[in-house]
């Protein structure tokens, strides 16, 4: 035991002023804002495993504030961000903060379908719209009883969509021949492959699977895909479908370019490419047919000035995360545009069923009427060199969905 | 042909542990010979990583280079923990130890968010190390040949140096009876910081060797830990013998056990180590040891 | 500023602390509550609600670790079966929070019963690295058996209890607050007292010299188990509070992050005291939640200048800061006093 010193009341006394310098600041910022300012409350992960993703979204809302003069409808936006960190665990005192605290008109970002999950439990209590720009779950029902709805938005896209956008694609592809179906083993894996092996089989596919059913690794513990490639090799499948993101992802291209299966063509849905992975899985990632609802090659107007924005700000090509972002500034944007006079949530809950045909980069889109998200199209892309880098290359339309 | 299978995943199963032998050597040797149990090795391993994944472009020169300052890099952050937890030593127990160095961890894990961004990186390798060979009629990645090799190297130096050297005996005298080697004229606490500045280097090694296999992001540090965690566990403490023999296992239960019994894949690592455990440990012993 | 100041200041201190000391911990704790429930902020009594749950998961691993000597993560199996419990039933359409926290202890203390019959048979690192196995499988088996958990993104919107039939359900964040504070505290209050006495004796007998204890005849690996049984009915009780304060539930929440949170309260908060383990849980808890929110993305960096903090300013955990408060004043007072024979009370090794 060490005997005190002054130099430790010091410490003590240069912590406590610390504290209370950081307490004052954190006072400012909630000083109450004046009638043509609305506070938006962004909460992304910017701490554990989906910090690229959150990042390229607060990067997607902030490029469309930078390009509108930091206004949305006429309105000045103080942007408040919170960390989603891995889950509801850190997202739902996050979002709590954003919700009571700071009393944003409006909620954004989400990278989780757990958080959307819990988070829009609070948004619909409180009547505050949630506009969510990455994963949307499918809100299973409580007690027998479905899921209120009505003030959950999303710019983004249900998991199962790829699957289903690109399964006749794949079918005409391999004609009579068989496809491996392989995927993460937690939600999103599972809606993901579901909405292709669904609609596969339905179209008369038939999977290449022991069992019939789709292969799920450990998630995420799995870091060594070659076993289970080299047991996919034995089936001698046509073809390959996948859904993996991050880590992961780098690790199944490159480890599917070192496998027996090495000359299989690879489909999947394009977060396996999306982004900063595409970079970190270099060559081994080419030849990769994808399916997505946006490629920064597209060639309408909007996206040309989105990229050349994007490019102006930050190194490598925009991506999917930061275009649905992007889009849900531009749906504010819209809204609170609609709105007269003092700026509350059912008001502009009320606007944003109203704001119609969205010029996107990734081509105009309107929301569904009663599923809130996009009525949007899903595009085939091909991961090859544009230029000196590799990209998610438009190959061709798909389809467009939901289709009802 | 399925035994055949079996065979090539149980050639890639202990390529693979050998690889996460490398990775749990550093704590083998913190927790066995220093007496530190270590929460913070995972990231040292991810800090290995990261260097060598910014300074691997491609050339020889270059990867060398790499493994080099991530060794020297992982040493340093050895020698950061040594000075941490030596103030700790004798009069607090692992908790006090697990606590102190979870807090590193979390702290080195943000700084290194912060220096290297939140993607994943992997290092450029040599043409020559990036492509595949041909190995009784499958393809195997010549990384992982090149990986084994070295393991195996690194491995039997470790056993040298731990069981036949002066250097090594002094460090089990140490954990035995501080007082003794005191009264030979060494320093036990040089002998302690000795110890962790080589573990870290060894998860530096690590590092840059498992990064061109597994790709370094935000998850590696808890990912690696865990595995090394259940490596140094099941292979008894700080015997390095058994920490091989423990990771060949964990490599082969990843790989053709996932593969025989896909239903039990979640399962398999964490009920291995327990079923490991309980055969390994008679009742009410307090510590896994030899 | 000089140290004669500080002496001059620190003697009037000292004396204080003398007297106020014993009763801190209780009345600092009491007038905390009421302080956060009458301040007229939602947002602060949401956020202490969420607190208890993982309060009793510590309180519960308190229990094993500090007082049986079982260093374990694996308290996350029982504080796993009274949440589900307690949501199912919630789910099913029965109300009153009374039958959820009898179903959910009964039902945790079952699940630490059955993980016991392995547990007390160890010690020391052995007992850690099984219970590590323990919660690793909660999480697992969680995510995996769909029908009960809802898969990997868990439930939702789980309807809140009742305390009496009749009365309108629990929502009222100040209601909540004060709900969850009463429950953890009696749960807290209940353990205290069945540890004390001759059983508390007799644990730190064991804990002390097993080998003696079991010389002179008694069953310690049965101690232990009834002991590890019995804190798994507080991590049930727990778990219901978790349900009952949050309303939603994923796998991860009752996984390995819980766990080591829940162990490093233990730890921050001495060890061996049930109240330091609460304490330690708000700590962790407010610094994660609560601090962190105004530095979005560096709450594992805050967190882990908490627990390096807390290994140097706090040996011994905040059971031992009153006697390092005490000692510190004295040795500031000149003339030195003689050799320091008060040594704080340390907490034992556990391994």
């Amino acid at each position: 035991m060490t005997a005190p010193s002054p130099a430790r009341y010091r410490r003590g006394v240069a912590a406590l002023a610390a504290l209370t310098l950081a307490a004052s600041a954190t006072a400012c910022t909630n000083s109450t804002a004046d009638q043509d300012t609305v506070r938006v409350g962004l909460l992304v992960s910017l701490s554990g495993t989906y910090t690229t993703v959150g990042e390229d979204m607060q990067r997607g809302f902030k490029l469309y504030l930078d390009t509108h003069g930091g206004q949305l409808g006429g309105r000045t936006v103080e942007l408040v961000v919170g960390d989603e960190g891995d889950g509801p665990a850190t997202a739902v005192p996050a979002a709590q903060k954003l919700l009571e605290r700071d009393q944003v008109v409006a909620l954004t970002g989400l990278v989780g379908g757990a958080t959307v999950d819990k988070v829009q439990t609070l948004t619909t209590d409180r009547k505050i719209p949630l506009i969510g720009a990455n994963a949307r779950p499918a809100f299973a029902p409580v007690g027998g009883k479905p899921r209120d709805l009505s003030y959950t938005w999303h710019t983004s896209y249900n998991s199962d969509e790829p699957g289903i956008a690109i399964a006749s694609y794949i079918k005409s592809q391999v004609g009579d021949g068989t496809v491996y179906a392989i995927g993460p083993d937690y939600q999103g894996g599972w809606d993901e492959l579901r909405g292709f092996t669904d609609t596969f089989t339905k179209l008369g596919g038939k999977l290449a699977n022991p069992d019939g059913k789709a292969t799920f690794t450990p998630f995420p513990a799995t870091e060594n895909f070659l076993p289970y490639l080299n047991k996919a090799a034995e089936a001698k499948p046509k073809a390959v479908y996948t859904f993996y993101a991050g880590a992961a992802a780098v690790g199944f291209v490159k480890q599917y370019r070192q496998s027996d299966l090495k000359d299989v063509p690879l489909y999947a849905a394009g977060f396996l490419t999306e982004g900063s992975v595409l970079t970190a899985q270099g060559a081994a990632a080419t030849g990769i047919h994808n399916v997505l609802n946006y490629s920064p090659t597209l060639g309408n107007a909007a996206n040309q000035d989105f990229v050349a924005a994007w490019s102006a700000k930050h190194s490598g090509q925009p991506t999917t995360f930061a275009m649905a972002s992007y889009d849900a500034a531009a749906v504010l944007d819209r809204a609170l545009a609609a709105v007269d006079g003092e700026v509350t949530g059912p008001k502009l809950n009320e606007a944003i069923g109203k704001v119609g045909r969205v010029v996107s980069p990734r081509g105009d889109w309107q929301f569904h009427p009663t599923e809130h998200r996009p009525v949007q199209r899903w595009y085939l892309r091909e991961v090859k060199p544009d230029g000196p880098v590799l990209s998610n290359v438009l190959v061709q339309d798909l389809t467009t969905l939901p289709t009802t | 042909m399925r035994v055949d299978a079996y065979l090539m995943s149980a050639v890639d199963g202990i390529a693979y542990g050998l690889l996460l032998a490398i990775a749990a050597a550093g704590l083998t040797v913190s927790f066995g010979a220093g007496g530190v149990l270590n929460l913070a090795h995972g990231t040292l391993i991810a800090l290995g990583g990261y260097v060598a994944a910014a300074i691997s472009t491609g050339t020889w020169a270059s990867l060398a280079a790499a493994v080099a300052l991530a060794t020297v890099a992982g040493a340093a952050g050895g020698g950061v923990l040594a000075a941490a937890t030596a103030r700790l030593r004798g009069r607090r127990g692992h908790l006090d130890q697990a606590l102190l160095t979870l807090g590193i961890a979390l702290i080195g894990a943000d700084l290194l968010t912060i220096a290297f961004g939140p993607d994943v990186l992997r290092p450029q390798l040599p043409t020559a190390l990036d492509g595949t060979a041909t190995v009784a009629g499958h393809r195997y990645p010549v990384d992982r040949l090149a990986v084994l090799g070295i393991a195996v190297l690194i491995a039997a130096a470790g056993y040298v140096v731990l069981h036949h050297t002066r250097a090594g005996r002094l460090v089990w005298a140490t954990v035995d009876d501080r007082a003794m080697v005191a009264g030979i004229g060494v320093n036990p606490a040089v002998v302690d910081a000795t110890v962790l500045v080589a573990a870290g280097a060894l998860a530096g090694v690590a590092g840059a060797l498992t990064t061109p296999i597994l790709g370094v992001g935000p998850g590696t540090a808890e990912t690696t830990l865990l595995l090394s965690l259940v490596i140094v566990v099941c292979g008894g403490l700080g015997s390095v013998p058994g920490a091989v023999i423990a990771a060949v296992g964990v490599g082969v239960v990843q790989t053709v056990g996932v593969i025989a019994v896909p239903a039990l894949a979640p399962y398999l690592l964490i009920a291995a180590m327990a079923v490991v455990l309980l055969a390994r440990v008679s009742p009410l012993q307090g510590e896994v040891g030899s | 500023m000089s140290a004669f100041t500080h002496a001059r200041t620190s003697d009037r201190i000292r004396l204080l602390l003398r007297r106020v000391l014993p009763w801190s911990a209780p009345v600092l704790a009491a007038l905390g509550i009421a302080a956060v429930v009458a301040w007229p902020d939602t947002y602060l009594h949401a956020t202490a609600a969420r607190m208890f749950p993982l309060a009793l998961l510590a309180v519960s691993v308190c229990v094993v670790t500090g007082h049986a000597g079982l260093p374990t993560l694996g308290q996350v199996a029982p504080y796993a079966a009274g949440a589900y419990t307690t949501a199912h039933l919630a789910l099913h359409g029965v109300a009153d929070a009374a039958l959820h926290l009898l179903a959910a202890a009964a039902a945790g203390a079952m699940v630490a019963a059955l993980v016991g019959v392995v547990l007390a048979r160890y010690r020391g690192t052995v007992v850690l690295m099984l219970s590590l196995a323990v919660a690793e499988l909660t999480t697992i088996t969680a995510s995996q058996w769909r029908t009960v958990s809802g898969g990997t993104d868990g439930l939702a919107g789980i309807p809140a209890p009742r305390l009496l039939p009749g009365l309108p359900p629990l929502l009222d964040d100040r209601a909540v607050l004060l709900y969850a504070a009463a429950v953890a505290a009696t749960a807290t209050a209940v353990a205290m007292r069945l540890l004390g006495g001759n059983r508390q004796l007799l644990l730190s007998a064991v804990r002390g010299n097993e080998a003696r204890a079991a010389a002179s005849g008694h069953r310690v690996t049965t101690y232990l188990w009834v002991v590890h049984a019995g804190a798994g009915a507080v991590a049930g009780i727990g778990g219901a509070l978790l349900i009952h304060t949050h309303r939603w539930i994923t796998p991860a929440d009752v996984g390995f992050t819980s766990a080591a949170l829940a162990l490093l309260a233990v730890v921050i908060g001495g060890t061996a005291s049930l109240p330091g383990a609460v304490v330690g849980a708000v700590m962790v808890l407010g610094v994660r939640d609560v601090v962190a929110v105004d530095l979005p993305g560096h709450a594992p960096l805050l967190l882990g200048a908490l627990f390096v903090a807390a290994v140097y300013l706090l040996p011994g955990g905040l059971t031992a800061l009153p006697a390092r408060l005490r000692r510190s004043l004295r040795v500031l007072r000149p003339p030195a006093n003689g050799p320091d024979t008060t040594a704080p009370h340390m907490s034992r090794r556990t391994s």
